[in-house]
């Protein structure tokens, strides 16, 4: 299961008012960069709340899933397209989850879900 | 100063239709599927976080914290109209080489007592 998404500043604005993670570094571009950053970035939960969509997709309903677990390992900038995945492993229940932008950069690591069979 | 073990207080919150739809939305799942699972992060570490942020005694600079990693463990799965408990521990609070690393562990309940979650945030602090 795979799906690529591009991001777009409304979506992380979006995300930031329904999470209620309205840190300054995912709205405010002046204020990102006074911190070092880029500008702008997407929320890290962001990232995974997809990351897990897609996984819920590969489990066969999000409601199945019994644990998502990753590590935020690189940035993710409005305009940049993330592909999101959720591969099968050898475990049965077991996904391997991947985010890779469009550099090639990997953006979660240690990706990994589990879901119910039932 | 390090505050492993410090525990917060129990938070409750409502799984509101609209504010659920809203993150629905916002992430690309389909509202028809019910609550979505990293809901989670509203309602047990978003609800408990804010704890730790804003705690004197934990010190935590805000503008320097990166969420580093994250895990969500589910019994299950809460619906929309539900009031959710939470309460967060800071199970580890190390420093080394100019980094603090700071795990804050959520388990949220049903309102009958039910497990339903339990979040593992890892934050990581630059020193100023």
């Amino acid at each position: 299961m795979e799906q690529k998404v591009t991001f777009r500043e409304e979506q992380i604005a979006a995300y930031a008012r329904a999470s209620g993670d309205t840190n300054p570094i995912h709205l405010d571009d002046k204020f990102a960069r006074s911190v070092g950053l880029p500008g702008v970035i997407a929320h890290g939960m962001l990232q995974m709340s997809i990351a897990a969509v897609v996984a819920g997709k590969a489990a066969g309903g999000a409601q199945k899933l019994r644990r998502v677990s990753c590590r935020f390992a690189g940035m993710v900038v409005p305009g940049d397209t993330v592909t999101f995945s959720a591969e099968e492993t050898e475990q049965p229940g077991k996904l391997a989850l991947k985010a890779i932008n469009q550099h090639g950069d990997t953006i979660l690591t240690k990706g990994v879900a589990e879901y119910s069979e039932d | 100063m390090a505050i492993e073990g410090k525990r917060y207080d129990p938070v409750t919150v409502d799984v509101d239709p609209e504010h659920v739809a809203a993150f629905a939305w916002a992430i690309g799942a389909d509202p028809a599927d019910g609550v979505p699972p990293t809901y989670a992060a509203v309602y047990g570490l978003g609800a408990t976080a804010p704890q730790l942020f804003g705690d004197e005694e934990a010190a935590i600079d805000f503008a320097r914290l990166l969420h580093a990693e994250q895990e969500f463990v589910w019994a299950k799965h809460p619906d929309v109209g539900d009031k959710v408990t939470s309460q967060a521990t800071v199970t580890a609070d190390q420093s080394r080489r100019g980094l603090r690393f700071v795990t804050l562990e959520t388990d949220s309940k049903a309102e009958d007592g039910s497990h339903l979650c339990r979040s593992r945030a890892l934050f990581v602090i630059r020193s100023a």
